[in-house]
């Protein structure tokens, strides 16, 4: 590299090769490992394959349009939009207040900050387990709190009415302590000589937090719920560990739909059109959220 | 590097708010302690305990032999070790080029940047099961298959995405007037990356470091897909001596899962002292 | 100085990444291009016929891929490949490799190989559905000739045998267990109510509404993973209107849609109603062991495949002396046999993805679990292996096998016996009988829908 010099377009140029130079490895792996997969994709979703054979048949499509016409895709997707709505609406202000709870903490804290945190190192088998009992009717600790105050029994995973929650219940235990760690992240950018001088113009904690904190974690908000949006739009791990999908079709996931036609049914043709709708879908919702909040921030 | 204003000190006025705080903290606190004590516990009972009561009820006498029984199984350790290699490897090239890639996407302006910034996006939205079969092919025509190397490139491409676009936001929050103050030192671009750019964003590396670290640890479908000898299978594969066709060693399974835990609570431990408050102003100093 | 050493073994880093990444940008036709990576390692007198086979790993190296990851299965599974490159590699030049994958990601994994055609020379299913998938999509070799030269046809049961028959070639070897569903009780608890164990439907009824008098929960059942209720549809269905209700509708001769599914949908509803089952029955979790969970704690009895004899008897020693077993009701008006078993002779098959002397010797070491001292093996560890002669002492196995011999035939369970893509709806359609959120007719329809969709998609081809 040269060192910099007067010329606008000179430095522009460097600035380019710089940027191919430092992005090179991440676009190869994008091409290789996303690109080259989602087309394979598509071009499957135009055939029948039972997912093992050498033969293939086209039939142009003909799963495009089942997939179109089909009931169970469009419920798991309507379960996907609970899983997001819920993730955001409990995983966000949870993960804010823990978040400024230990950023106003400091360290004497740690202890919290380890506890909180350890859902999130346990595996998905862990937690799919752990509250497969904690749920159960027979000996789970919602019958028990509910015996405790004369109730009966409380089947949550094995009624199609409540599956679905108790499921996204787990996942927002589970995730809950990412966006702690993440909104931590992003209050330890803000220069801590913000906070000294607004203390020294007489602002109490909360306003400093909700005066100067919040507005400067605005970022890191928006970036954390299209993270949230993508995830729940495409999880897998602890349905298809705790509920496989049901009772029935209750606890359905476009993901577990995908996985079961693809790997179950073996009709990868069509697992491989529902996958290449949940990207379009996915994209489309993220890409639609992104723009929003953007257009907001140039007002 | 030490905060003289906890909010401690300032809660004369809201006292009774801070009391609620600690109230709901302890009360998270027991949300999610208690499933992981649990899973500990469960660790030592005998396989009947936990077929008749599950796994919420005290062990009705202390059984080591679970957790003996993992430790003393050669193959625990030979997991144990493949787990640790393909995560360091794999952390380190993550982190360096997500860093790489992160840094000209916030800060510099170029022609490509939007679309590769969707491509970023897009590939967050690309379903995992839809990759096994290539990745499958690929890792048999490279000669990796039923190898731990075969692991790490799934590993780093799968958390690059998310890794990209936490590390833009956050790159893209780091003052320009630091990096300019760089620029006058006589930094390239090259320079400043190092020197001021990638110093800055440990809270956001860290961040990613137990995120990822965390996944890749715990990843098992690539693991099974990609590997098949026993010499060359990682630790989310352990559970299987205990899982038959039938039937699972319910308590055996939650000794290993609690073993295999360990290493990740001591990591965050150590990695989260990178994300207190304060690094920035330590970074401009220095 | 850190910081270019860091940078070093990144830039290491990165040619690696790239490398791999050239690597990968072929694009690739499974079949085909697992056959030309593979061009200078394959053997060209191995692979005459039209498989789309290249296993991995050397051509004088048998995969042979089960799902043998805990004990005993380890024990069991291992013999034959222990005694094989014991006593015939020397000889024959080939060895075997085994692999176990957990069963829950088996199918998977086996799916994934196969679609980049690298099926295993060996490697385990459960027949039904898939087999025929596998036998369609080219993975599974015709072992008529070989089964007959090694005189293997009389040493298996010939009922476990006709499962891995389609079109009269044998494509599979069963090995593990003759697992049938039998209804299991507890002796002591029965003797000690005064119970008596129930001929008919109606008996069976009576019974359960005394237990439920005795506070007594009568059936020990877990559904969450939907094929353990779907054992009492299947048995219902088969009283009432004969093993033909399946198979008719499978040869696309007769409809789901008929008065046999009706009585079992509605007999579940009836039974869920009455409070038969246990509560949250579609939460519990047979692969915890919730269900003996239940019949330990005082259960009335559990409808299951006999192979939780193996699991009671390892777990709960006290309570296995007094197991018991029944086989299911039978409906008394109806015309149908009424000793059908439903079941799976076998529980564990072998099929092969090899050719010529690979397969012979394939087979030969599959035929070590047909020799007496693997069979003494197996009944040793709980199980009645699907071969000639096979007995066993324990006296809950006798119960089983007066079952098995006293059956005039045995019929597959539907989950596996169904298409793959009708087993899924099978099983959530039927689990939705056991909260009553679903009519018998909507259960039935559902199912024959499934069934058209399959027979219209692939009737082309």
């Amino acid at each position: 590299m040269k060192g910099s010099t007067t010329l606008a377009k000179r430095r522009q140029r460097a600035s380019a090769i710089c940027a191919a130079v430092f992005l090179t490895p991440v676009i190869i792996l994008m091409l290789v490992y996303f690109v080259y997969p989602i087309i394979a994709t598509f071009a499957n979703s135009l055939t029948r394959w039972n997912g093992i054979s050498p033969e293939k048949i086209f039939v142009g499509s003909y799963n495009w349009n089942k997939l179109i016409h089909d009931a169970k895709f469009w419920k798991a997707f309507g379960n996907n939009i609970k899983v997001m709505a819920i993730s955001l609406i409990v995983q966000m202000p949870i993960g804010i207040l823990l978040a400024t709870f230990l950023d106003a903490g400091g360290k004497k804290f740690n202890i919290f900050k380890i506890i909180w945190f350890l859902p999130l190192l346990m595996s998905s088998v862990a937690v799919g387990y752990l509250f497969h009992y904690a749920l159960a009717t027979n000996s789970g600790i919602f019958t028990a709190i509910s015996e405790l105050f004369g109730g009966g029994k409380v089947d949550l995973l094995g009624n199609q009415g409540t599956a679905l929650y108790a499921v996204i219940g787990v996942i927002c235990w589970q995730f809950i302590p990412f966006y702690m760690v993440y909104y931590m992240a992003g209050y330890s950018s803000i220069d801590e000589s913000l906070y000294e001088a607004a203390i020294v113009d007489g602002a109490t904690r909360t306003q400093y937090v909700t005066k100067i904190a919040l507005p400067m974690l605005v970022p890191t908000i928006k970036s954390a719920i299209v993270l949230s949006i993508t995830g729940s739009l495409k999880y897998f791990d602890l349905v298809y560990v705790m509920t496989g999908g049901g009772p029935g079709e209750s606890t359905e996931l476009m993901a577990t739909y995908m996985y079961k036609e693809s790997f179950s049914k073996y009709n990868m043709g069509y697992g491989s059109s529902i996958a290449g709708g949940m990207f379009i879908l996915i994209t489309l919702i993220a890409g639609v959220t992104m723009y929003v909040m953007n257009r907001k921030k140039e007002d | 590097m030490a905060k003289k204003n906890t909010a401690g000190e300032s809660g004369k006025k809201n006292y009774g708010a801070w009391i609620a705080a600690v109230v709901l903290s302890v009360f998270w606190m027991l949300v999610t302690f208690v499933p992981f004590s649990f899973m500990v516990m469960t660790g030592f009972k005998q396989k009947i305990e936990t077929i008749m009561y599950g796994a919420f009820h005290m062990p009705e006498k202390f059984y080591p032999d679970n957790y003996k029984g993992v430790i003393t199984d050669p193959t625990f350790w030979t997991y144990f070790r493949n787990s640790v290699i393909v995560l360091i490897i794999s952390l380190i090239i993550l982190l360096f080029i997500s860093a790489c890639a992160a840094y000209p996407l916030s800060r510099f302006k170029f022609k490509l940047r939007g679309p590769i910034y969707f491509l970023i996006v897009a590939a967050m939205s690309v379903p995992m099961h839809v990759t096994l079969i290539p990745v499958f092919n690929m890792t048999i025509n490279m000669g990796l298959y039923d190898t731990i190397w075969a692991l790490i490139p799934t590993n780093v491409a799968f958390a690059t995405p998310i890794s990209v676009f936490i590390l833009t936001g956050f790159m893209e929050g780091i003052p320009k007037e630091l990096e300019e103050a760089a620029d006058i030192d006589g930094c390239g671009r090259f320079g400043r990356f190092f020197k001021v750019i990638l110093p800055l964003s440990t809270p956001g590396l860290s961040t990613l470091a137990i995120y990822n670290g965390v996944n890749m640890w715990n990843e098992f479908i690539f693991a099974f897909t990609l590997t098949q000898s026993e010499s060359n299978r990682t630790l989310p594969l352990a559970l299987w001596n205990y899982q038959g066709q039938y039937s699972s060693n319910t308590a055996m399974i939650m000794a290993c899962l609690t073993l295999s835990v360990l290493p990740m609570i001591i990591l965050f431990i150590f990695m989260q002292e990178k994300l207190v408050k304060g690094m920035m102003a330590g970074a401009v100093k220095g | 100085m850190k910081k270019k050493v860091i940078a070093a073994i990144m830039a290491a880093a990165m040619v690696v990444t790239s490398l791999t990444a050239c690597g990968g940008k072929k694009p690739t036709v499974p079949a085909d291009a697992a056959g030309s990576a593979e061009a200078g390692a394959v053997e060209s007198g191995a692979s005459d016929a039209a498989a789309p086979a290249a296993s991995t790993g050397d051509d004088k190296t048998i995969s042979f891929w089960n799902i043998a990851t805990d004990e005993p299965d380890k024990t069991i599974w291992s013999y034959a490949v222990d005694q094989y490159n014991a006593n015939d590699s020397a000889t024959s030049g080939y060895t075997i490799d085994q692999v176990a994958t957990v069963n829950d990601q088996y199918k998977q994994k086996l799916s994934v190989a196969m679609s980049a055609g690298e099926c295993p020379d060996v490697y385990l299913h459960w027949t039904g559905g898939p087999m025929r998938e596998y036998i369609k999509s080219g993975y599974a070799q015709d072992i008529t000739a070989i089964v007959d030269e090694l005189g293997l046809r009389d040493k298996y049961n010939e009922a476990a045998l006709e499962q891995c028959t389609v079109d009269g070639k044998i494509y599979a070897l069963p090995v593990k267990n003759q697992s049938v569903a039998v209804v299991f009780y507890d002796k002591a608890l029965w003797k000690d109510k005064g119970y008596e164990i129930p001929k008919t439907i109606d008996e069976l009824e009576a019974l359960c509404d005394k237990m439920k008098a005795d506070g007594i929960t009568p059936f020990a059942l877990a559904n969450s993973a939907q094929w353990t209720g779907s054992m009492y549809y299947c048995y219902l269905v088969a009283r009432y209107g004969g093993s033909e209700v399946i198979t008719d509708a499978y040869n696309q001769s007769g409809s789901l849609v008929n008065d046999a599914t009706k009585y079992a949908g509605d007999k579940i509803s009836e039974w869920v109603t009455k409070g038969y089952f246990p509560e949250g029955v579609n939460s519990l979790s047979p692969d915890n062991g919730e269900d003996r969970a239940l019949l330990y704690q005082g259960a009335g009895m559990m409808l299951h495949g006999s192979w939780q004899v193996a699991s009671i008897k390892s777990e709960n020693p006290d309570f296995y002396e007094n197991l018991g077993a029944f086989p299911f009701p039978q409906v008394s008006d109806s015309s149908a046999d009424q000793t059908a078993v439903l079941g799976t002779l076998g529980d564990n098959f072998l099929s092969f993805n090899c050719t010529g002397d690979k397969l012979k010797e394939a087979v030969k070491m599959a035929a070590y679990y047909a020799s007496d001292e693997w069979k003494q093996l197996d009944i040793d560890n709980g199980n009645l292996p699907p071969l000639k002669g096979a007995t066993s002492e324990e006296p809950a196995w006798k119960d089983i096998i007066g079952i098995i011999e006293n059956a005039s035939s045995v019929q597959l369970w539907w989950d596996q016996y169904l298409p793959s893509s009708v087993a899924e709806v099978h099983k959530s359609s039927t689990q939705k009988l056991f909260d009553n959120s679903e009519s018998s007719e909507d259960v039935a329809k559902e199912q024959q829908d499934a069934l058209d969709e399959y027979f219209s998609e692939n009737s082309g081809s």
